[in-house]
Protein backbone atom coordinates (compact mmCIF):
# COMPACT_ATOMS: atom_id res chain seq x y z
CA UNK A 1 0.00 0.00 0.00
CA UNK A 2 2.85 2.38 0.84
CA UNK A 3 4.43 1.93 -2.58
CA UNK A 4 1.12 2.72 -4.32
CA UNK A 5 0.62 5.73 -2.00
CA UNK A 6 4.03 7.10 -2.94
CA UNK A 7 3.38 6.43 -6.63
CA UNK A 8 0.07 8.35 -6.50
CA UNK A 9 1.77 11.17 -4.56
CA UNK A 10 4.62 11.39 -7.07
CA UNK A 11 2.22 11.31 -10.05
CA UNK A 12 -0.07 13.99 -8.60
CA UNK A 13 2.77 16.30 -7.57
CA UNK A 14 4.46 15.97 -10.96
CA UNK A 15 1.24 16.59 -12.89
CA UNK A 16 0.17 19.50 -10.68
CA UNK A 17 3.47 21.34 -10.36
CA UNK A 18 4.77 20.76 -13.89
CA UNK A 19 1.53 21.68 -15.66
CA UNK A 20 1.01 25.18 -17.02
CA UNK A 21 -1.39 26.42 -14.35
CA UNK A 22 -0.03 24.40 -11.38
CA UNK A 23 -0.79 26.12 -8.11
CA UNK A 24 -1.39 29.54 -9.71
CA UNK A 25 -5.20 29.44 -9.46
CA UNK A 26 -5.05 28.27 -5.83
CA UNK A 27 -2.55 30.94 -4.80
CA UNK A 28 -4.40 33.72 -6.62
CA UNK A 29 -7.71 32.85 -4.94
CA UNK A 30 -6.12 32.77 -1.47
CA UNK A 31 -4.24 36.02 -1.96
CA UNK A 32 -7.36 37.67 -3.34
CA UNK A 33 -9.31 36.66 -0.23
CA UNK A 34 -6.64 38.10 2.08
CA UNK A 35 -6.56 41.30 0.02
CA UNK A 36 -10.37 41.67 -0.02
CA UNK A 37 -10.52 41.29 3.77
CA UNK A 38 -7.75 43.88 4.13
CA UNK A 39 -10.13 46.42 2.55
CA UNK A 40 -12.28 46.27 5.71
CA UNK A 41 -9.50 48.06 7.65
CA UNK A 42 -9.50 51.84 7.88
CA UNK A 43 -6.31 53.86 7.32
CA UNK A 44 -3.81 53.07 10.10
CA UNK A 45 -6.00 50.28 11.52
CA UNK A 46 -5.23 46.59 11.59
CA UNK A 47 -7.53 43.59 11.85
CA UNK A 48 -7.78 41.89 15.25
CA UNK A 49 -5.56 38.83 15.73
CA UNK A 50 -8.56 36.48 15.73
CA UNK A 51 -10.03 37.98 12.54
CA UNK A 52 -6.66 37.75 10.79
CA UNK A 53 -6.28 34.10 11.80
CA UNK A 54 -9.82 33.39 10.54
CA UNK A 55 -9.00 35.00 7.17
CA UNK A 56 -5.82 32.89 6.91
CA UNK A 57 -7.74 29.64 7.53
CA UNK A 58 -10.61 30.71 5.25
CA UNK A 59 -8.12 31.22 2.42
CA UNK A 60 -6.62 27.82 3.20
CA UNK A 61 -10.07 26.17 3.18
CA UNK A 62 -10.99 27.62 -0.22
CA UNK A 63 -7.62 26.56 -1.58
CA UNK A 64 -8.09 23.07 -0.26
CA UNK A 65 -11.35 22.75 -2.24
CA UNK A 66 -9.55 23.83 -5.42
CA UNK A 67 -6.59 21.55 -4.69
CA UNK A 68 -8.73 18.42 -4.29
CA UNK A 69 -10.87 19.26 -7.31
CA UNK A 70 -7.66 19.61 -9.27
CA UNK A 71 -6.18 16.38 -7.88
CA UNK A 72 -9.28 14.31 -8.65
CA UNK A 73 -9.76 16.01 -12.04
CA UNK A 74 -6.37 14.63 -13.15
CA UNK A 75 -7.88 11.16 -13.59
CA UNK A 76 -11.14 12.54 -15.00
CA UNK A 77 -9.37 14.55 -17.72
CA UNK A 78 -7.18 11.67 -18.74
CA UNK A 79 -9.95 9.10 -18.19
CA UNK A 80 -7.56 7.02 -16.13
CA UNK A 81 -9.62 6.37 -13.00
CA UNK A 82 -10.22 2.79 -14.08
CA UNK A 83 -6.46 2.32 -14.35
CA UNK A 84 -6.03 3.33 -10.71
CA UNK A 85 -8.92 1.08 -9.69
CA UNK A 86 -7.35 -1.89 -11.46
CA UNK A 87 -3.97 -1.47 -9.71
CA UNK A 88 -3.15 -4.51 -7.55
CA UNK A 89 -3.10 -2.51 -4.31
CA UNK A 90 -5.69 -1.40 -1.74
CA UNK A 91 -7.79 1.46 -3.10
CA UNK A 92 -7.16 3.36 0.16
CA UNK A 93 -3.66 4.04 -1.21
CA UNK A 94 -5.25 6.44 -3.72
CA UNK A 95 -7.00 8.29 -0.86
CA UNK A 96 -3.79 8.44 1.18
CA UNK A 97 -1.62 9.45 -1.79
CA UNK A 98 -4.00 12.27 -2.72
CA UNK A 99 -4.31 13.36 0.93
CA UNK A 100 -0.50 13.61 1.27
CA UNK A 101 -0.27 15.46 -2.06
CA UNK A 102 -2.99 17.80 -0.77
CA UNK A 103 -1.04 18.46 2.46
CA UNK A 104 2.15 19.27 0.53
CA UNK A 105 0.32 21.61 -1.89
CA UNK A 106 -1.62 23.28 0.93
CA UNK A 107 1.58 23.85 2.93
CA UNK A 108 3.20 25.38 -0.17
CA UNK A 109 0.20 27.70 -0.58
CA UNK A 110 0.27 28.62 3.13
CA UNK A 111 3.95 29.62 2.78
CA UNK A 112 2.57 32.46 0.61
CA UNK A 113 -0.62 33.16 2.61
CA UNK A 114 1.14 33.62 5.96
CA UNK A 115 3.38 36.51 4.83
CA UNK A 116 0.38 37.96 2.95
CA UNK A 117 -1.69 37.87 6.16
CA UNK A 118 1.13 39.55 8.10
CA UNK A 119 1.62 42.25 5.46
CA UNK A 120 -1.96 43.00 4.34
CA UNK A 121 -3.71 42.52 7.68
CA UNK A 122 -1.04 44.20 9.84
CA UNK A 123 -0.11 41.24 12.07
CA UNK A 124 3.04 40.17 13.92
CA UNK A 125 4.21 36.68 14.85
CA UNK A 126 4.56 37.15 18.60
CA UNK A 127 2.99 33.99 20.06
CA UNK A 128 4.53 30.58 20.81
CA UNK A 129 5.92 28.87 17.70
CA UNK A 130 5.66 25.18 18.70
CA UNK A 131 1.84 25.08 19.10
CA UNK A 132 1.58 27.14 15.90
CA UNK A 133 3.52 24.55 13.91
CA UNK A 134 1.63 21.72 15.61
CA UNK A 135 -1.80 23.20 14.78
CA UNK A 136 -0.69 23.96 11.22
CA UNK A 137 0.25 20.31 10.73
CA UNK A 138 -2.82 18.91 12.56
CA UNK A 139 -5.30 21.20 10.81
CA UNK A 140 -3.80 20.57 7.37
CA UNK A 141 -3.85 16.81 8.03
CA UNK A 142 -7.54 16.86 9.05
CA UNK A 143 -8.53 19.13 6.17
CA UNK A 144 -6.75 16.92 3.65
CA UNK A 145 -8.02 13.63 5.13
CA UNK A 146 -11.60 14.85 4.75
CA UNK A 147 -10.89 16.70 1.49
CA UNK A 148 -9.39 13.59 -0.07
CA UNK A 149 -12.40 11.50 1.00
CA UNK A 150 -15.04 13.95 -0.20
CA UNK A 151 -13.06 15.00 -3.28
CA UNK A 152 -13.95 11.60 -4.70
CA UNK A 153 -17.61 12.38 -4.04
CA UNK A 154 -17.73 15.20 -6.55
CA UNK A 155 -16.01 13.29 -9.36
CA UNK A 156 -17.75 13.73 -12.71
CA UNK A 157 -20.01 16.54 -11.45
CA UNK A 158 -20.09 19.76 -13.46
CA UNK A 159 -20.64 21.88 -10.35
CA UNK A 160 -18.05 20.06 -8.24
CA UNK A 161 -16.36 23.17 -6.77
CA UNK A 162 -19.59 24.52 -5.27
CA UNK A 163 -20.79 21.04 -4.31
CA UNK A 164 -17.58 20.25 -2.46
CA UNK A 165 -17.64 23.64 -0.68
CA UNK A 166 -21.23 23.13 0.48
CA UNK A 167 -20.51 19.69 1.92
CA UNK A 168 -16.98 20.27 3.19
CA UNK A 169 -17.05 23.68 4.89
CA UNK A 170 -19.57 22.90 7.65
CA UNK A 171 -17.78 19.62 8.36
CA UNK A 172 -14.48 21.48 8.74
CA UNK A 173 -15.95 23.94 11.27
CA UNK A 174 -14.29 22.38 14.40
CA UNK A 175 -10.91 22.28 12.69
CA UNK A 176 -11.20 25.86 11.43
CA UNK A 177 -12.16 27.01 14.94
CA UNK A 178 -9.10 25.21 16.36
CA UNK A 179 -6.84 26.76 13.70
CA UNK A 180 -8.30 30.21 14.34
CA UNK A 181 -8.06 29.81 18.13
CA UNK A 182 -4.33 29.05 18.07
CA UNK A 183 -3.67 31.35 15.10
CA UNK A 184 -5.06 34.24 17.15
CA UNK A 185 -2.61 33.42 19.97
CA UNK A 186 0.27 33.35 17.48
CA UNK A 187 -0.76 36.81 16.22
CA UNK A 188 -0.71 38.15 19.79
CA UNK A 189 -4.17 37.49 21.25
CA UNK A 190 -4.02 36.38 24.90
CA UNK A 191 -5.94 33.21 25.84
CA UNK A 192 -5.74 32.15 29.50
CA UNK A 193 -6.60 28.53 28.58
CA UNK A 194 -3.63 28.22 26.21
CA UNK A 195 -3.47 26.06 23.09
CA UNK A 196 -3.88 22.62 24.77
CA UNK A 197 -7.64 22.16 24.27
CA UNK A 198 -7.50 23.20 20.61
CA UNK A 199 -4.57 20.87 19.90
CA UNK A 200 -6.50 17.99 21.51
CA UNK A 201 -9.59 18.76 19.44
CA UNK A 202 -7.61 18.93 16.20
CA UNK A 203 -5.86 15.63 17.02
CA UNK A 204 -9.26 14.00 17.73
CA UNK A 205 -10.63 15.32 14.43
CA UNK A 206 -7.61 13.91 12.57
CA UNK A 207 -7.95 10.51 14.25
CA UNK A 208 -11.69 10.24 13.47
CA UNK A 209 -11.46 11.34 9.86
CA UNK A 210 -8.29 9.43 9.04
CA UNK A 211 -10.16 6.33 10.24
CA UNK A 212 -13.33 7.33 8.36
CA UNK A 213 -11.31 7.95 5.20
CA UNK A 214 -9.68 4.52 5.36
CA UNK A 215 -13.06 2.82 5.89
CA UNK A 216 -15.28 4.82 3.55
CA UNK A 217 -13.11 5.75 0.56
CA UNK A 218 -13.63 2.40 -1.17
CA UNK A 219 -17.39 3.10 -1.31
CA UNK A 220 -16.89 6.45 -3.07
CA UNK A 221 -14.04 5.80 -5.47
CA UNK A 222 -15.55 3.34 -7.90
CA UNK A 223 -15.83 2.85 -11.63
CA UNK A 224 -19.37 4.31 -11.67
CA UNK A 225 -19.89 7.51 -13.65
CA UNK B 1 -56.87 4.40 2.59
CA UNK B 2 -54.04 1.90 1.83
CA UNK B 3 -53.24 -0.37 4.80
CA UNK B 4 -49.53 0.51 4.98
CA UNK B 5 -50.37 4.19 5.41
CA UNK B 6 -52.70 3.70 8.37
CA UNK B 7 -50.07 3.28 11.11
CA UNK B 8 -47.96 6.36 10.20
CA UNK B 9 -51.15 8.39 9.84
CA UNK B 10 -52.38 7.21 13.26
CA UNK B 11 -48.99 8.17 14.75
CA UNK B 12 -49.09 11.56 13.07
CA UNK B 13 -52.65 12.27 14.20
CA UNK B 14 -51.98 11.11 17.77
CA UNK B 15 -48.89 13.34 17.74
CA UNK B 16 -51.02 16.32 16.63
CA UNK B 17 -53.64 15.59 19.30
CA UNK B 18 -51.04 15.19 22.06
CA UNK B 19 -49.38 18.43 20.98
CA UNK B 20 -52.75 20.16 21.22
CA UNK B 21 -53.19 18.73 24.76
CA UNK B 22 -49.67 19.89 25.62
CA UNK B 23 -50.78 23.48 25.00
CA UNK B 24 -52.92 23.18 28.15
CA UNK B 25 -49.90 21.95 30.14
CA UNK B 26 -47.71 24.73 28.72
CA UNK B 27 -50.07 27.64 29.38
CA UNK B 28 -52.10 26.52 32.43
CA UNK B 29 -50.22 23.77 34.30
CA UNK B 30 -46.55 24.81 34.11
CA UNK B 31 -45.79 27.92 36.21
CA UNK B 32 -44.47 31.05 34.53
CA UNK B 33 -40.70 31.46 34.91
CA UNK B 34 -39.81 34.20 37.44
CA UNK B 35 -37.44 36.33 35.34
CA UNK B 36 -38.31 35.53 31.72
CA UNK B 37 -42.09 35.33 32.05
CA UNK B 38 -44.23 34.22 29.12
CA UNK B 39 -41.38 33.94 26.59
CA UNK B 40 -39.97 30.99 28.56
CA UNK B 41 -42.96 28.94 27.27
CA UNK B 42 -41.15 28.72 23.94
CA UNK B 43 -38.73 26.34 25.70
CA UNK B 44 -41.40 23.57 25.67
CA UNK B 45 -41.40 23.67 21.86
CA UNK B 46 -37.74 24.52 21.35
CA UNK B 47 -36.26 21.62 23.35
CA UNK B 48 -38.28 18.78 21.71
CA UNK B 49 -37.57 20.26 18.26
CA UNK B 50 -33.83 20.22 18.99
CA UNK B 51 -33.91 16.70 20.48
CA UNK B 52 -35.91 15.10 17.70
CA UNK B 53 -33.87 16.82 15.00
CA UNK B 54 -30.75 15.31 16.56
CA UNK B 55 -32.48 11.94 16.66
CA UNK B 56 -33.36 12.33 12.94
CA UNK B 57 -29.70 12.85 12.17
CA UNK B 58 -28.82 9.79 14.23
CA UNK B 59 -31.35 7.86 12.14
CA UNK B 60 -29.64 9.13 8.97
CA UNK B 61 -26.37 7.77 10.39
CA UNK B 62 -27.91 4.36 11.18
CA UNK B 63 -29.63 4.18 7.78
CA UNK B 64 -26.38 5.15 6.04
CA UNK B 65 -24.42 2.42 7.82
CA UNK B 66 -27.15 -0.07 6.90
CA UNK B 67 -27.06 1.05 3.27
CA UNK B 68 -23.28 0.72 3.10
CA UNK B 69 -23.46 -2.80 4.58
CA UNK B 70 -26.55 -4.18 2.82
CA UNK B 71 -27.13 -1.80 -0.14
CA UNK B 72 -30.85 -1.84 0.73
CA UNK B 73 -32.71 0.91 -1.19
CA UNK B 74 -35.23 1.10 1.70
CA UNK B 75 -32.42 2.23 4.04
CA UNK B 76 -31.55 4.98 1.56
CA UNK B 77 -35.17 6.15 1.49
CA UNK B 78 -35.27 6.09 5.31
CA UNK B 79 -32.19 8.36 5.32
CA UNK B 80 -33.90 10.74 2.88
CA UNK B 81 -37.06 10.93 5.02
CA UNK B 82 -35.12 11.38 8.28
CA UNK B 83 -32.80 14.03 6.81
CA UNK B 84 -35.69 16.09 5.43
CA UNK B 85 -37.50 15.93 8.77
CA UNK B 86 -34.29 16.69 10.68
CA UNK B 87 -33.51 19.77 8.59
CA UNK B 88 -37.09 21.01 9.07
CA UNK B 89 -37.06 20.44 12.84
CA UNK B 90 -33.57 21.86 13.39
CA UNK B 91 -34.54 24.93 11.31
CA UNK B 92 -37.57 25.43 13.55
CA UNK B 93 -35.41 24.84 16.66
CA UNK B 94 -33.05 27.59 15.44
CA UNK B 95 -35.94 29.99 14.81
CA UNK B 96 -37.54 29.39 18.21
CA UNK B 97 -34.10 29.61 19.84
CA UNK B 98 -33.49 32.99 18.21
CA UNK B 99 -36.83 34.34 19.49
CA UNK B 100 -35.98 33.14 22.99
CA UNK B 101 -32.42 34.49 22.83
CA UNK B 102 -33.64 37.92 21.76
CA UNK B 103 -35.87 38.18 24.82
CA UNK B 104 -33.64 36.54 27.43
CA UNK B 105 -30.11 37.52 26.29
CA UNK B 106 -30.97 40.65 24.26
CA UNK B 107 -29.44 39.27 21.03
CA UNK B 108 -30.84 37.29 18.11
CA UNK B 109 -27.78 35.08 17.92
CA UNK B 110 -24.88 34.14 20.14
CA UNK B 111 -22.01 31.68 19.64
CA UNK B 112 -23.17 29.13 22.14
CA UNK B 113 -22.17 25.43 21.78
CA UNK B 114 -25.69 24.07 21.39
CA UNK B 115 -26.85 26.84 19.05
CA UNK B 116 -23.67 26.60 17.00
CA UNK B 117 -23.90 22.81 16.84
CA UNK B 118 -27.52 23.01 15.68
CA UNK B 119 -26.68 25.63 13.04
CA UNK B 120 -23.68 23.70 11.71
CA UNK B 121 -25.73 20.49 11.67
CA UNK B 122 -28.41 22.36 9.74
CA UNK B 123 -25.78 23.44 7.19
CA UNK B 124 -24.33 19.92 6.94
CA UNK B 125 -27.68 18.22 6.41
CA UNK B 126 -28.94 20.97 4.09
CA UNK B 127 -25.82 20.18 2.00
CA UNK B 128 -26.75 16.50 2.30
CA UNK B 129 -30.20 17.30 0.87
CA UNK B 130 -28.52 19.20 -2.00
CA UNK B 131 -26.55 16.01 -2.68
CA UNK B 132 -29.77 14.01 -2.68
CA UNK B 133 -31.16 16.34 -5.35
CA UNK B 134 -28.25 15.69 -7.73
CA UNK B 135 -28.85 14.05 -11.05
CA UNK B 136 -26.91 10.85 -10.33
CA UNK B 137 -27.63 7.17 -10.94
CA UNK B 138 -29.65 5.77 -8.00
CA UNK B 139 -26.97 3.44 -6.65
CA UNK B 140 -24.17 6.01 -6.95
CA UNK B 141 -26.32 8.63 -5.24
CA UNK B 142 -27.19 6.18 -2.46
CA UNK B 143 -23.50 5.44 -1.82
CA UNK B 144 -22.42 9.09 -1.89
CA UNK B 145 -25.24 10.11 0.47
CA UNK B 146 -24.54 7.20 2.81
CA UNK B 147 -20.87 8.18 3.12
CA UNK B 148 -21.81 11.81 3.81
CA UNK B 149 -24.48 10.62 6.28
CA UNK B 150 -21.83 8.73 8.28
CA UNK B 151 -19.20 11.48 8.09
CA UNK B 152 -21.73 14.17 9.07
CA UNK B 153 -22.76 12.38 12.26
CA UNK B 154 -19.13 11.70 13.24
CA UNK B 155 -18.60 15.47 13.10
CA UNK B 156 -21.40 16.36 15.54
CA UNK B 157 -19.52 15.78 18.86
CA UNK B 158 -16.46 17.61 17.50
CA UNK B 159 -18.59 20.60 16.53
CA UNK B 160 -20.13 20.65 20.02
CA UNK B 161 -16.76 20.46 21.81
CA UNK B 162 -15.20 23.11 19.55
CA UNK B 163 -18.10 25.52 20.13
CA UNK B 164 -17.83 24.92 23.91
CA UNK B 165 -14.12 25.78 23.90
CA UNK B 166 -14.95 28.88 21.82
CA UNK B 167 -17.49 30.27 24.37
CA UNK B 168 -20.79 29.36 26.07
CA UNK B 169 -23.77 31.08 27.78
CA UNK B 170 -26.51 28.44 27.28
CA UNK B 171 -28.44 27.47 30.45
CA UNK B 172 -27.99 23.84 31.58
CA UNK B 173 -31.65 23.39 32.50
CA UNK B 174 -31.90 19.63 32.80
CA UNK B 175 -28.46 18.74 34.12
CA UNK B 176 -28.37 21.49 36.75
CA UNK B 177 -28.13 20.32 40.37
CA UNK B 178 -29.53 23.52 41.91
CA UNK B 179 -32.07 25.84 40.37
CA UNK B 180 -32.98 23.53 37.45
CA UNK B 181 -36.63 23.02 36.44
CA UNK B 182 -39.70 22.94 38.71
CA UNK B 183 -41.40 19.48 38.79
CA UNK B 184 -44.40 20.87 36.82
CA UNK B 185 -42.05 22.28 34.22
CA UNK B 186 -40.18 18.96 34.00
CA UNK B 187 -43.45 17.08 33.52
CA UNK B 188 -44.60 19.53 30.82
CA UNK B 189 -41.34 19.38 28.88
CA UNK B 190 -41.36 15.55 29.07
CA UNK B 191 -44.96 15.44 27.80
CA UNK B 192 -44.06 17.83 24.97
CA UNK B 193 -41.03 15.71 24.05
CA UNK B 194 -43.17 12.53 23.92
CA UNK B 195 -45.88 14.29 21.87
CA UNK B 196 -43.26 15.62 19.47
CA UNK B 197 -41.80 12.10 19.31
CA UNK B 198 -45.14 10.69 18.10
CA UNK B 199 -45.49 13.52 15.58
CA UNK B 200 -41.88 13.03 14.41
CA UNK B 201 -42.25 9.25 14.03
CA UNK B 202 -45.45 9.70 12.02
CA UNK B 203 -43.86 12.35 9.80
CA UNK B 204 -40.71 10.30 9.05
CA UNK B 205 -42.71 7.13 8.46
CA UNK B 206 -45.24 8.87 6.20
CA UNK B 207 -42.47 10.47 4.14
CA UNK B 208 -40.70 7.09 3.90
CA UNK B 209 -43.99 5.50 2.67
CA UNK B 210 -44.31 8.27 0.09
CA UNK B 211 -40.76 7.62 -1.17
CA UNK B 212 -41.43 3.84 -1.20
CA UNK B 213 -44.54 4.41 -3.29
CA UNK B 214 -42.65 6.57 -5.74
CA UNK B 215 -39.93 3.94 -6.07
CA UNK B 216 -42.55 1.22 -6.68
CA UNK B 217 -44.37 3.38 -9.21
CA UNK B 218 -41.14 4.09 -11.06
CA UNK B 219 -40.12 0.43 -10.94
CA UNK B 220 -43.46 -0.64 -12.43
CA UNK B 221 -42.99 1.93 -15.21
CA UNK B 222 -39.45 0.61 -15.84
CA UNK B 223 -37.89 3.90 -14.75
CA UNK B 224 -35.64 5.13 -11.94
CA UNK B 225 -36.86 7.63 -9.31
CA UNK B 226 -35.07 10.95 -9.87
CA UNK B 227 -35.77 14.20 -8.00
CA UNK B 228 -39.50 13.78 -7.63
CA UNK B 229 -40.20 12.13 -10.97
CA UNK B 230 -39.41 8.89 -12.79
CA UNK B 231 -36.56 8.91 -15.27
CA UNK B 232 -36.70 6.34 -18.06
CA UNK B 233 -33.62 4.12 -17.97
CA UNK B 234 -32.04 3.45 -21.34
CA UNK B 235 -30.41 0.07 -21.89
CA UNK B 236 -26.61 0.07 -22.15
CA UNK B 237 -25.35 -0.07 -25.76
CA UNK B 238 -23.56 -3.34 -26.38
Amino acid sequence: MLRMTLAVLRKDMTLTLLRGSGLAQVLLLGLLLVFVFSLSQGVGESLSARNAAAVFWLSSAFCQVLIFNQLYALEEINNSRLGLLLCPAPIQAVWLGKAVAGIVLLLLAQCIFLPATIVFLGQNLVGPLKPALAILFLTDTGMCALGSLLGALAQGQTTRESLLSIVLFPLLAPLLLAGTGIGAQVFGSVDPDGPGAWLGLAAAFDAIFLGAGLLLFAFLYTGDE
Amino acid sequence: MPKYLSLPLILLLSGCLSLACCQYLIYFYAPAEATMGLIQKIFYIHLPLAWWSLFSFFLVFLGSVLYLLKRAPAADRLCAAAAETGVLLSGLALLTGMLWARKSWGVWWTWDPRLTTTLIMWFIYAGYLVLRGLNLPRQRKGLVCAVVGVVAFLDVPLVFVSARIWRSIHPAVLGAQDGGLEPEMKFTVTACAVAFGLFWAGLVWLRKCQLDLRARMCASAGAAPQNGHCRKTTPHPR
